[in-house]
């Protein structure tokens, strides 16, 4: 998940953007429908080794420190809240960083040019900054990247490194960057006022590299990517050393299935069914607003595993088997969501959205607004934490169908697993935080218009999808919990229940991966 | 002034686990006028607050509570900063946040607009109306708070330590200002000091260990004594623990000064906060910092300390490094051993109060690094020193707000660093512990290893051996 604001960051955050892309957007029009795909153009076995790629990095392997960019003139394009933060901490670690502005947000005093100037920065045009640099840094949203790319790319010299943060540009619009300058992704985990916050607590955050074949033309990509990482304190959290394709695909997929599309159709469903179940719409509102939150809160710290076992023992068998008809379900759509990510028909669908004034996204943006749950206002009731696992049931069933139906389809389509979980479970408690504070609105916000977007292609067939199996739903595993008069249940059965749900791939590797952060997180 | 009395019969009130007052029985009748006092950690600011309504009670009752208490305290401080940030924490959003100016904070209690007005601007707050709260000041965010209990139109106001962290002029204002108010609403005060009790106060309240076990009438001059007694115990003889040799700091040039900030300024787009100031910090040359809430004091520690970004704009050389021309802020760091409210503030991870102390040995907050057998022994001894032996493992943030500082001025002193930069260290002290703090603070001076940079407002708490003064604003 890509963390850049979809509304703000049109307006907000990357102040010159606007400009350049509205006069550009029929040019994209016709490059688009030309436009290669970068994952589509390599061979069978280049694909799988690309998407294959992802390793949990060891401390020891970062004893270089930051030498690799000791030095080397830092610049940084996209003063928002990843480029502001990153710049903090890269410039902390001893590192010389200053940021690229369009002249127009200089000589107006922008918000941008603020940020940069009153933190101490360097600021200067592109003409001014970008022909010395060694290494660019593009923190802007990802719909804008082709164009400040090639804005870009002229400007910079021979030999310099390009850094993204996502590789979208790369492997779906197949962007060409010149063959001497080195194309690395080092992308933090984590909004970037966190990525701040903890690097001054004396920590980091987990953090992806990445480094483009293609473009490695001195074979130093790997170095540079590594420096950058211990230049925001990410190498102390944790660093997966993965490849752009891996990255893409896995983000892609993660976004808009279980991250944001389980959770939108999940939200709408759970709602409408309780007010059928004549449950006070407030109650509905605040169960489901703060219930997301809640319930991942468990699984970030200790899995699926921990989160069904917040259950009572009834109530856990009855979330095991809904999530269990779900999976059987759901899973063609998965299937076809990773289809269509592999493919690149994702891509091109979203690309033409772009080029028709983002018609479907704003359109569905509208729809989601006038949903009767985020028209109804949370109640002011007290929700205790467990309450909302008691009754919740058929949320908790949701999310592990989700978690486990995004891993076993990214896994089956070569990911490994380390991504998946990443991609997965790891990130499911970062959104339902978003919907804790604004619903639905500020998830949609929140999130990158490409997972926006993905999202609401998820939400739009699944909710019909699931429409026969809502029928069965009653109040008992959403709003009410179980009568649990006599909370009994069969040992054999709860025992076959327990291993299911220990044994799942997800559950192994995220207990070896959350084993890895632990170790290297606080020594409580 | 109302005419019913409040009345607290065997209240037992837990608070989250953390802390627990017992058989709680007192009575305030109108017309008295309440001093809580008692020793960090005894439970006064838990009383306080059970007034404004805080804590789950257990057993007993509490009756004839106005509906409308304001309580001013650093838990609530840290609660309403804490929001603040937790609002910044959770932007995903990839902007900067800018967090909620001071106007609204204010608004959203203020039922007397005619007195914002008034107060905000003898409190000298004009200025900043439009600044997010969070980006204020120690001392002006303890302003902004007075100032919303004061215009909420009380009918009962607790003050938890209000006069702490304000300068001198705000402080001589708002002593005046209560007496006046004591005339029409009750009040009970919380205070660490008892030499700042207000003519005023009719009444004392003596805590100890979560149970009230004295009360006295301040006209009772016999009980009056013993509880002057009761409070000024005496500290013992104390030992600073050593530091740990396994951590020994790359050496530093004896003949080069500590610190070298040649006209340094600070300056944003809407205001600057100083201007062209030179300081040369030699070693074994304690100096004192002081100027009013707002003149820029944290903020000049922190050009020296790398935590002010403009730092990088401006001629500073420290422990031998020109600043901006390489150096990690790591390698700074590891000579300095700071204290503040700030960073109070942001000391908010889920550790022991061992390991908060071991933290000082590498300048993290919270500890990412698996510590020594030697660590755990030093700051056993620290902790033995501020009278918190045996309390290693409980949690940091169950702490009451005195006892974390003691434990943040240990954090500090831990690894006997050639700069010592304390901020107002004894904020939220109690005298018993302030004595202790200041103590230790002079002992250090005449270690000859470490340099002390200390800021404060209150001139009784000078320390023998700090020469040089240095005054902002």
């Amino acid at each position: 998940m890509q963390y850049g604001g979809a509304m703000t960051s049109c307006c907000r955050m990357w102040d010159t953007v606007l400009q350049i892309s509205q006069f550009t957007k029929r040019v994209d029009v016709g490059s688009v429908a030309a436009m290669a795909n970068y994952f589509n153009s390599l061979s069978l076995r280049e694909q799988l080794a690309e998407l294959g790629k992802c390793r949990f990095m060891h401390l020891d392997e970062f004893t270089e420190g930051v030498d690799a960019l000791m030095g080397k003139k830092i610049v940084v394009i996209g003063c928002g809240a990843q480029g502001l933060n990153q710049g903090l901490n890269l410039r902390d670690s001893g590192l010389d960083v200053s940021y690229a502005l369009r002249e127009a947000a200089i000589a107006e005093q922008r918000q941008s040019w603020k940020n940069a100037t009153e933190n101490g920065f360097t600021v200067g045009t592109y003409e001014e900054l970008l022909p010395t640099a060694d290494v660019v840094l593009n923190l802007t949203p990802d719909k804008q990247h082709t164009n400040v790319v090639n804005t870009i790319m002229p400007m910079m010299k021979q030999g310099a490194t390009l850094s993204y943060s996502h590789g979208f540009n790369i492997v779906e619009e197949a962007m060409a960057v010149r063959d001497d300058i080195t194309v690395i992704m080092v992308a933090p985990k984590c909004p970037g006022s966190e990525v701040r916050a903890e690097y001054v607590r004396g920590f980091g955050v987990p953090t992806l590299i990445a480094v483009h074949e293609d473009n490695d033309p001195n074979g130093e990509g790997l170095a540079l990517a590594k420096a950058y990482a211990v230049g925001t304190g990410g190498h102390k959290a944790g660093v997966l050393m993965s490849s752009f394709v891996a990255e893409v695909k896995s983000d892609l997929m993660g976004e808009q299935t279980i991250l944001c599309g389980m959770l939108q159709t999940g939200s709408l469903l759970c709602f409408d069914k309780m007010i059928d179940e004549g449950i006070d719409p407030g109650y509905a509102s605040k169960l489901i607003q703060y219930g997301w939150e809640t319930v991942t809160e468990a699984l970030k710290y200790g899995g699926v595993t921990n989160m069904m076992d917040r259950l009572s023992n009834p109530a856990k068998i009855r979330a095991f088997d809904l999530a269990e008809e779900m999976k059987d379900i759901m899973r063609p759509l998965y299937q076809k969501h990773q289809d269509d990510i592999m493919t690149g028909a994702f891509s091109s669908g979203m690309m033409d959205d772009w080029a028709n004034d983002d018609a479907k996204l704003l359109g569905w943006r509208a729809d989601t607004a006038e949903t009767a749950f985020e028209k109804t206002e949370a109640g002011d009731m007290e929700i205790s934490e467990q309450e909302y696992f008691d009754n919740g049931i058929l949320m908790v069933a949701m999310v592990k169908a989700g978690v486990e139906l995004a891993f076993e389809t990214m896994t089956a389509a070569g990911i490994v697993a380390d991504s998946a979980y990443y991609e997965s479970l790891h990130e499911t408690p970062l959104i339902a935080n978003t919907i804790a504070r604004k619903k639905l609105y500020e998830m949609n916000a929140t999130i990158s218009d490409t997972a926006e977007y993905g999202c609401y292609l998820y939400n739009h067939a699944c909710v019909p999808l699931l429409a026969d199996f809502m029928t069965g739903i009653t109040s008992d595993v959403i709003g009410k919990g179980l009568d649990l008069s006599d909370a009994g249940v069969d040992n054999a059965r709860l025992i076959e229940v327990n291993a299911a749900i220990r044994s799942h791939p997800v559950e192994e590797i995220g207990a070896v991966l959350r084993g890895h952060m632990a170790d290297m997180k606080r020594i409580v | 002034m109302s005419e019913t009395q409040i009345k607290l019969e065997d209240l037992s009130v837990d608070f989250d686990g953390r802390f627990r007052l017992d058989d709680i029985t007192w009575a305030i009748t109108p017309g008295q006028q309440w001093l809580i006092a008692g020793a960090n950690g005894s439970g006064k600011s838990a009383l306080a607050a059970v007034l404004a309504g805080e804590g789950d009670h257990i057993s007993g009752t509490l009756v004839g509570l106005p509906g409308n208490v304001a309580l001013v305290s650093y838990e609530r401080q840290a609660e309403l900063i804490a929001a603040e940030l937790r609002k910044d924490d959770a932007d995903i959003l990839d902007v900067i946040s800018e967090g909620t100016p001071v106007s609204e904070i204010i608004a959203e209690v203020c039922l007397d607009d005619a007195l914002a007005q008034e107060l905000v601007a003898t409190l000298g707050l004009k200025p900043l109306t439009d600044r997010a709260f969070r980006k204020l000041s120690t001392g002006e965010t303890r302003k902004v708070m007075l100032i919303r209990a004061l215009t909420s139109r009380p009918e009962l106001l607790v003050l938890d330590e209000p006069f702490d962290g304000l300068d001198h002029d705000s402080l001589e204002w708002l002593q005046g200002h209560l007496a006046a108010l004591a005339e029409t609403v009750p009040m009970v005060l919380v205070l660490n000091r008892f030499d700042e009790c207000p003519d005023f106060i009719t009444h004392i309240a003596y805590v100890d260990g979560g149970q009230l076990l004295h009360q006295v009438d301040r006209s009772d001059e016999q009980s009056l004594a013993e509880l002057h007694q009761l409070i000024h115990l005496k500290t013992s003889e104390l030992d600073v623990p050593a530091a740990d040799p396994a951590m020994a700091l790359p050496s530093l040039n004896p003949d080069e000064p500590l610190v070298q900030l040649s006209k340094a300024t600070v300056r944003y787009t809407d205001n600057t906060v100083f201007e062209n100031l030179d300081w040369t910090i030699d070693a074994n040359e304690h100096w004192q910092v002081s100027g009013p809430n707002g003149s820029g004091k944290t903020c000049l520690l922190s050009l020296i300390t790398g935590d002010h970004p403009q730092c990088y704009v401006n001629d500073i050389r420290v422990f031998g490094f020109q600043r901006g021309t390489g150096e990690s802020i790591w390698q700074i760091k590891q000579y300095i051993g700071y204290v503040s409210t700030a960073l109070q503030w942001e000391y908010r991870v889920g550790t022991s109060l061992r390991n908060v102390i071991i933290s000082g040995f590498y300048d993290s907050i919270g500890l990412y690094t698996k510590s020594t057998d030697t660590q755990k022994a030093i700051a056993d001894d620290w902790l033995h020193v501020l009278g918190m032996a045996g309390r290693s493992d409980e949690p940091f943030t169950g702490l009451s707000f005195g006892e974390q500082r003691l434990a943040l001025i240990a954090r500090a002193m831990v690894k006997h660093p050639p700069l010592l930069i304390l901020d107002e260290p004894c904020l939220g002290l109690d005298d018993m512990n302030r004595q202790l703090v200041l103590a230790l603070i002079e002992r250090i001076c005449r270690s000859g290893n470490t340099t002390v940079l200390y800021v404060n407002h209150r001139l009784e708490d000078a320390i023998p051996g700090i020469e040089n003064h240095l005054a902002l604003g």
